[in-house]
């Protein structure tokens, strides 16, 4: 039921090596980038690419997926949620970040290749 | 193709005014922030809500539609897609905001009652909590 409430898919390519955390228990966390493109022509018939850069989150067995199969610059396709969250930094200042929690995890021609 | 590149949908409230502007070309800007819900059960089963907000922005006729039909404290369902930006204060370190850019909404439960009957629904709502939810 939540899957419906709070959903994000993404395709695109990891843009940099998933950092992966060990936390108490044995769990593992991978932390990582990943970069979709959306292509469309302008006006005067340009191709024109525009990236956004996503900042992804995946716990345990999904972690260890990450940790095993994947590297900057494999294709992927996620599904998961959307976290909103804030901290303080070292000079008390509140920063937000935004996240995406993976819930599934595909990866995608090129990817399976080069594992 | 770029859908399914990149593609959210959430369901929930609207938490905020919906703030619009009009530009010279005639095209319009919504802007609101939008709460989803999840409710768990902990170890001790006690049921647990967790809230997230998200910041969202529609163009043109889909801000016409948000402008005429919703108001605070409204159910929707959005699909759209994720974008961060960047800006520079005047003073102090730059700023980033993610963003949930809307390509389809649908007006959920409470929305297609008369705009008078549900907003004092809402007020009612608003004046027990303060907030809608």
């Amino acid at each position: 039921m939540y899957a419906l409430k709070n959903k994000v898919q993404l395709i695109g390519n990891i843009g940099n090596a998933p950092e992966i955390k060990e936390v108490t228990g044995g769990k593992k966390v991978a932390n990582f980038s990943l970069a979709t493109n959306e292509v469309w022509k302008d006006a005067n018939g340009e191709k024109q690419t525009e990236t956004q850069w996503h900042r992804l989150v995946a716990w345990g067995k999904l972690a260890e997926l990450v940790e095993k199969y994947t590297t900057k610059g494999s294709e992927i396709m996620i599904e998961g949620k959307l976290i909103n969250r804030s901290y303080v930094d070292k000079n008390n200042e509140t920063k937000y970040i935004t996240e995406i929690e993976v819930r599934e995890l595909l990866l995608m021609g090129s990817a399976q290749k080069s594992a | 193709m770029n859908n399914l590149n990149n593609k959210v949908q959430l369901i929930g409230r609207i938490g905020t005014d919906i703030e619009v502007r009009k530009f010279d070309s005639g095209n319009m800007k919504a802007s609101f922030r939008m709460a989803t819900s999840e409710t768990y059960k902990d170890a001790q089963g006690n049921k647990q809500e967790e809230t997230q907000w998200h910041n969202i922005i529609a163009w043109g006729k889909l801000a016409e539609i948000l402008e005429k039909y919703t108001q605070k404290g409204a159910e929707i369902m959005i699909e759209g897609k994720l974008t961060y930006r960047s800006w520079e204060p005047k003073e102090g370190e730059k700023k980033y905001i993610t963003e949930i850019e809307t390509r389809d909404l649908r007006l959920m439960g409470g929305a297609p009652k008369t705009q008078n009957e549900s907003q004092s629904v809402v007020n009612e709502a608003i004046a027990d909590d303060g907030l809608p939810f």
